[in-house]
């Protein structure tokens, strides 16, 4: 019993399908299994709706995240134009299904497909850039993207914005952000999935390789342009379905809400999160999701008992983004391998409690 | 049997009267950080203080307005997500804001049966039927001249200026703004009017919305000859291009939208906006009459001292919290009370509307089931800036008529 729950102390594994096991133990497996099943009977359990609308930004956000976690985490690339992949996604589901009636949850895979094809074409100066002037390239990528979001009328109705139609199913509308929640989750646990097993295959460990010293991949016969740009176009996948299901969820796509600052705000999730770690960008969007709503509980709280102070309430907008930005420097500081080492810095505590060395 | 129908009928006398004592949940979408949060703060305070003034007189028969202003900056997607919340506070009726998220929330509101009384006086949101354009907006609302029928004033003023000035060519008419729904919306409008007016329309000009250095626009606005520009922005960044226009040299006539000019922004712009023009949609601060005296007692809600000057918009705001809320007072007494469809019905009761205790503040408004537009009179005021010397007086008022082809451009 003991056995098949514990992991034992030093290294006993005799084959590589050991090594690469998803879940180190049975109970690991049935906690994953209990937490989706605690996940689908939430909406049933009357959670509040705004509980609910959180959750599903979690959920449309960490599958972006993903795909920059393999990018940036595995890959060791930089990419600070994810937010125009984000929006390309929820444009392309938009005008797929407006211009030519494909049905929207058909259409959020395609648009993905579609970003994906984006992304092997931005992805291409990663052959030859590396480090600051990736980052540049991608940069560039980000304005060229925002701006054609905000003139392209054709496609993106332009600086009006584009309306992005309900997902329904056997005649169902799945307007309800209960309904939604679910349509949510099944593409967080599908390609978390996709994920973590991605990071187990021959692609993934050449990922790897590549992050860790590009040199030696190239000598070991990987190849690098190949790569960095299959990574690139891997994670604008993500990227494009996390957008796709951001932009039916709200019902409407507008060009401003992809901007430089989500871009940012992507990598401070995988950064807090964990980088090349896939439960450590689900702990990295949770973190970056709740962070404002927690301190707006706070500042709520403290006008309540100020009263309705102006500066109270100016203050709570500045101290909502400067908490953000003060949370990255923090963790960049005290805990640079993120959340989820923070984790297993507790999991290994009570593991050896109270015998810790 | 009897006993049983008593007991009932007792429960339900309760129930409706805690009913009536229960507040009326009512949503406020202001922007006070972003991009248009120059007019927009003041806009707020106009509403917060409106609704707290009514409030205080004891709200919509016995029961108060529950509110809460959310900031959204701006951004188009936050006050999408914030409409969601609206929805699970079921908010009766909604005072919002800008071009873009009000026409992103059209379809929503209709769908939802919210009236949405917006600050975006989009010449896109007055056709409530969809008679003469793409998209019916049967729940927007909004108190004052459209942003098209605004423009369609400046450019009368303007071809009678062209005439009494003498000039003999075309008059060249520029339109300058950012790429944004709310600089947008009068512009092909505008244009077409222009054109029937005899101007000659040019390029238009693109200046952001967020204040800057403009020279580059500046230049081209010079070599482009234009004589008339109209300034489709908010103040702040109108402030910013009259100032560096002056810089460069540029000195067409500018006339300013409704949010793009104001008291406080002539002082900052200083000589530069000296005979600038523009839309005025109420009565002004320095106006003294009885409606503006409420208007100077609601102020003291946020600042008791009263000393605080309001710019327009304020005043706007005022306008248009008590045309939602004379709409409750009537919907109260319908079957069903205050609700949203309700209050739709209400707005279509009065012809030549004036809220009560505010004459001479807000324009006489008519809606009606196929026209949304409140109002089609237009004041067009002028600014004359000498060193420290501001003054601003009426010089135009302008009827636009209601062309059927006009509702919902």
């Amino acid at each position: 019993m003991i056995s098949t729950s514990l992991i034992p102390c030093g290294q006993y594994k005799t084959s590589y399908a050991k090594d690469t096991t998803l879940f180190d133990t049975p109970v690991t497996r049935a906690f994953c299994v209990v937490g989706v099943l605690v996940l689908l009977t939430l909406p049933q359990l009357g959670i509040s709706n705004y509980h609910l609308t959180l959750l599903i930004q979690i959920g449309y956000l960490s599958i972006a995240a993903l795909g920059l976690n393999i990018l940036v985490g595995s890959t060791g690339q930089i990419s600070l134009g994810h937010a125009g992949f984000f929006g390309f996604g929820a444009f392309a589901s938009a005008w797929l299904h407006n211009k030519f009636g494909i049905p929207v949850l058909l259409a959020m895979p395609l648009a993905a497909v579609m970003t994906t094809l984006l992304g092997l074409l931005f992805g291409i100066p990663a052959g030859r850039l590396k480090g600051l002037y990736l980052a540049i390239a991608t940069f560039a990528s980000q304005f060229i993207l925002e701006d054609f979001f905000a003139r392209a009328d054709w496609f993106s109705g332009g600086s009006a914005g584009a309306m992005a139609g309900t997902a329904s199913l056997f005649g169902f509308d799945l307007t309800g952000d209960r309904s939604y929640f679910y349509l949510v989750l099944f593409w967080l646990v599908t390609m978390v999935l996709l994920a973590s097993n991605l990071l187990r295959s021959r692609d993934g460990r050449a990922f790897v390789a590549v992050r860790d010293h590009y040199l030696s991949a190239e000598v070991m016969g990987i190849n690098l342009t190949k790569y960095r740009i299959l990574s690139f176009g891997i994670s604008s996948f993500y990227a494009g379905l996390g957008g796709a299901l951001y932009g039916h969820y709200l019902g409407f796509v507008s060009a401003e809400g992809f901007t430089i600052l989500l871009s940012i705000q992507f990598l401070g999730m995988i950064i807090i999160g964990g980088m090349g770690s896939v439960m450590g960008t689900l702990m990295g969007t949770a973190f970056m999701v709740l962070l404002p709503e927690v301190l707006e509980i706070g500042f709520g709280a403290l006008r309540g008992i100020a009263g309705d102070v102006a500066w109270v309430t100016s203050g709570l907008a500045y101290a909502k983004q400067a908490s953000i930005g003060l949370a990255i420097i923090l963790f960049l500081i005290f805990e640079p391998d993120g959340l989820v080492h923070r984790w297993k810095l507790i999991k290994s505590y009570w593991k050896l409690y109270p015998f810790s060395y | 049997m009897k006993k049983s129908l008593l007991a009932s009928a007792a429960i339900l006398l309760a129930s409706t009267m805690a009913h009536a004592a229960d507040p009326i949940p009512v949503g406020h979408i202001a922007d006070l950080t972003g991009a248009t949060g120059s007019v927009g703060k003041p806009y707020a305070q106009g509403i917060a203080d409106a609704m707290k003034y009514i409030n205080s007189k004891g709200g919509v028969g016995g029961r108060t307005l529950a509110f809460e202003t959310t900031d959204y900056a701006y951004e188009v997607p936050r006050a999408m997500a914030h409409y969601k919340k609206l929805l699970d506070q079921k908010v009766v009726a909604i005072q919002g804001w800008g071009t873009g998220d009000t026409e992103a929330l059209v379809s929503f509101v209709a769908k939802d049966t919210i009236p949405y009384f917006s600050a975006s006086y989009s010449g896109h949101l007055t056709d409530p039927q969809g008679k003469t354009s793409a998209k019916a907006s049967p729940y927007n609302f909004f108190y004052g001249p459209s942003y098209s029928d605004g423009c369609r004033a400046l450019v009368e003023w303007a071809a009678d200026d062209w005439k009494k000035k003498g000039g003999t060519a075309k008059a060249k008419f520029v339109h300058m703004g950012d790429n944004h729904p709310y600089p947008n919306a009068p512009k092909d409008a505008c244009g077409a009017y222009a054109k029937e007016k005899g101007l000659e329309i040019l390029n238009p000009i693109q200046y952001s919305l967020k204040p800057g250095d403009f020279k580059a626009q500046c230049l081209s606005l010079k070599e482009s000859g234009a004589n008339y520009a109209y300034l489709a922005n908010t103040s702040g960044s109108t402030i910013a291009l009259l100032k560096s226009c002056e810089t460069v040299g540029a000195k067409p006539q500018y006339m300013g939208n409704v949010w793009g000019m104001d008291e406080a922004s002539l002082k900052a712009a200083g000589e530069a906006a000296n005979g600038m023009v523009w839309v005025v949609g109420a009565a002004t601060w320095a106006d003294n009459n009885a409606g503006m005296n409420l208007v100077r007692e609601i102020s003291k809600m946020s600042d008791p001292s009263g000393t605080e000057p309001r710019p327009g918009h304020y005043i706007r705001a005022v306008c248009s919290a008590f045309y939602m809320k004379e709409a409750m007072d009537a919907a109260s007494a319908m079957p069903g009370g205050v609700t949203g469809p309700n209050i739709k019905k209400a707005m279509y009761t009065k012809k030549d509307w004036v809220p009560a205790g505010l004459d001479g503040v807000c324009l006489p408004s008519t809606w009606k089931e196929d026209d949304h537009r409140g109002t089609t009179s237009v004041m067009v005021y002028q600014a004359s800036v000498k060193g420290t010397d501001i003054g601003m007086k009426k010089i135009f008022t302008a009827n636009i008529p209601r062309r059927t082809e006009w509702l919902g451009w």
